[in-house]
């Protein structure tokens, strides 16, 4: 019933709904410890990095969905995924460095006074 | 809606796993990270098991075993990035839940993206993280205690962003629960169907699987590859144009890096292009941001100009040192 083997040679079977159940359910909440950090860190180093744990998780919901229906876009997508988390991170840590460079601090309570 | 765990239940736990978390996230008076992260897993675990005993009931199989224990490593870890006070121990802590990450999606048959998102996240992205993390650690700031910066050590409004970010994931459970009964995983035509259509543009492939077999002679080419109600069938031409149909192996099938080259590469070639404008924006964009502002003071260097052509040396010196000062009081420009 528990498939030990972690090396498929073969082109893999269908997966049930109950299997997906399980994935979406890590990715989901994987998604929402990235939020709770969003929203609670003063850091700003980490609150971008919570960003990139949301990434992470919507990935994993997208292979997941990609496995059970058997195609490959799912995958193609966490490649483009990757490829604007590596543009976000390039830019978001430009921004810090240079934030970080006016205010000496990493806390993003420095920019308080910023309101629209 | 025809749940698979009882909402009560989801509800249930999804309150403990809340209640750990916020818990956990670092504030003044107390910091009971052991503590909420034990009654967060003690959470993720009620919800697993129902998950288990649901499939069990339903006859289902259950994830791999080492499913299990990646998606822990997985959401502990993340639990530490989250509530860690010192951000480089943040940062290391995210890299072990990409490794898990990797993990599943081994288990999920997508090889190629686990390496890739070992490559891409642990070795690029998260390196440069600590690269910043480190650089901007430097600063002596006055009400530190033992090295951790102040708004490291206090989160804001934990149990606001708990409540409003586990409503969202009491959502998300219910919706994903209630409905996932309603789709229907692929029968095995489709599965079937989904394999000849990767071996179909792998005609090179087959020619080499069928010659290794014996079953084709040199001078043939795979014109084709079809599926029929016997099985999957190589259309082989030989040199004098006759053609005959030889049934492929059993252990022919694609791998699936080949399966996403074909699909990256077939279907979305233009996305592809764009990815690679959006990531030179970035670089541009970032040096752009990150480059220091010199600022040379317009009378200084005409003075220095005017010195210039009038052969006189030691003008030129006294430049170089406005330059120097320029470029470090006004380098946040």
């Amino acid at each position: 019933m528990v498939d030990l083997l972690l090396a498929q040679s073969a082109f893999p079977e269908a997966m049930s709904q109950h299997v997906l159940a399980h994935y979406l359910f890590v990715s989901a909440a994987m998604f929402t410890i990235g939020l709770v950090g969003f929203l609670t860190r003063r850091n700003l180093i980490i609150m971008f990095l919570c960003t990139e744990m949301m990434f992470q998780a919507a990935g994993i919901a997208l292979i997941a969905f990609s496995r059970f229906h058997l195609n490959y876009e799912g995958q193609t997508f966490v490649i483009f995924v990757l490829t604007v988390a590596a543009a976000e991170a390039a830019l978001a840590l430009a921004l810090v460095v240079f934030l970080f460079r006016k205010r000496d601090s990493l806390s993003a309570e420095a920019w308080a006074e910023m309101k629209g | 809606m025809d749940f698979i765990v009882h909402p009560v239940l989801l509800f249930v736990a999804l309150a403990v796993c809340g209640v750990g978390v916020a818990l956990s996230i670092p504030r003044r008076r107390f910091h009971a990270g052991l503590i909420g992260g034990i009654i967060a897993a003690t959470g993720v675990g009620i919800l697993i098991t129902a998950l288990g005993a649901a499939s069990l009931a339903d006859g289902s199989p259950l994830p791999n075993l080492f499913f299990h224990g990646l998606a822990i490593i997985a959401l502990g870890s993340c639990l530490q990035v989250i509530t860690h006070r010192r951000p480089v121990y943040a940062a290391l802590y995210f890299i072990l839940s990409i490794l898990s990450t990797a993990g599943l999606y081994i288990l999920l048959a997508a090889e190629f993206m686990a390496f890739a998102l070992v490559i891409i996240y642990a070795g690029a992205i998260l390196i440069t993280y600590l690269f910043v993390i480190m650089l901007a650690s430097q600063s002596r700031v006055e009400d530190e205690e033992e090295g951790i910066s102040e708004y490291d050590a206090i989160g804001r409004g934990p149990v606001t962003a708990t409540i409003v970010s586990f409503a969202l994931l009491a959502t998300l459970t219910v919706m994903m629960f209630g409905g996932i009964r309603e789709i229907s995983p692929p029968g095995a035509a489709q599965v079937a169907q989904a394999e000849t259509v990767v071996l179909q543009r792998l005609p090179g492939k087959v020619e080499k699987a069928l010659t290794r077999e014996g079953l084709m002679n040199p001078g043939e080419s795979v014109a084709g590859v079809e599926r029929t109600e016997a099985g999957v069938f190589a259309t082989v031409e030989s040199a004098d144009g006759g053609t005959r149909q030889v049934a492929l192996p059993e252990t022919l099938t694609p791998t699936n890096t080949e399966g996403l080259a074909f699909n990256l590469l077939g279907e979305y070639p233009g996305t592809i292009e764009i990815a690679g404008v959006i990531l030179l924006m970035a670089m541009l964009g970032a040096v752009v941001l990150a480059r220091k502002f010199a600022q040379i003071d317009e009378e200084a260097k005409a003075t220095a100009a005017a010195a210039l052509a009038e052969g006189r040396a030691d003008a030129i010196g006294t430049l170089g040192a406005d330059v120097g000062n320029g470029g470090g009081a006004t380098s946040d420009g």
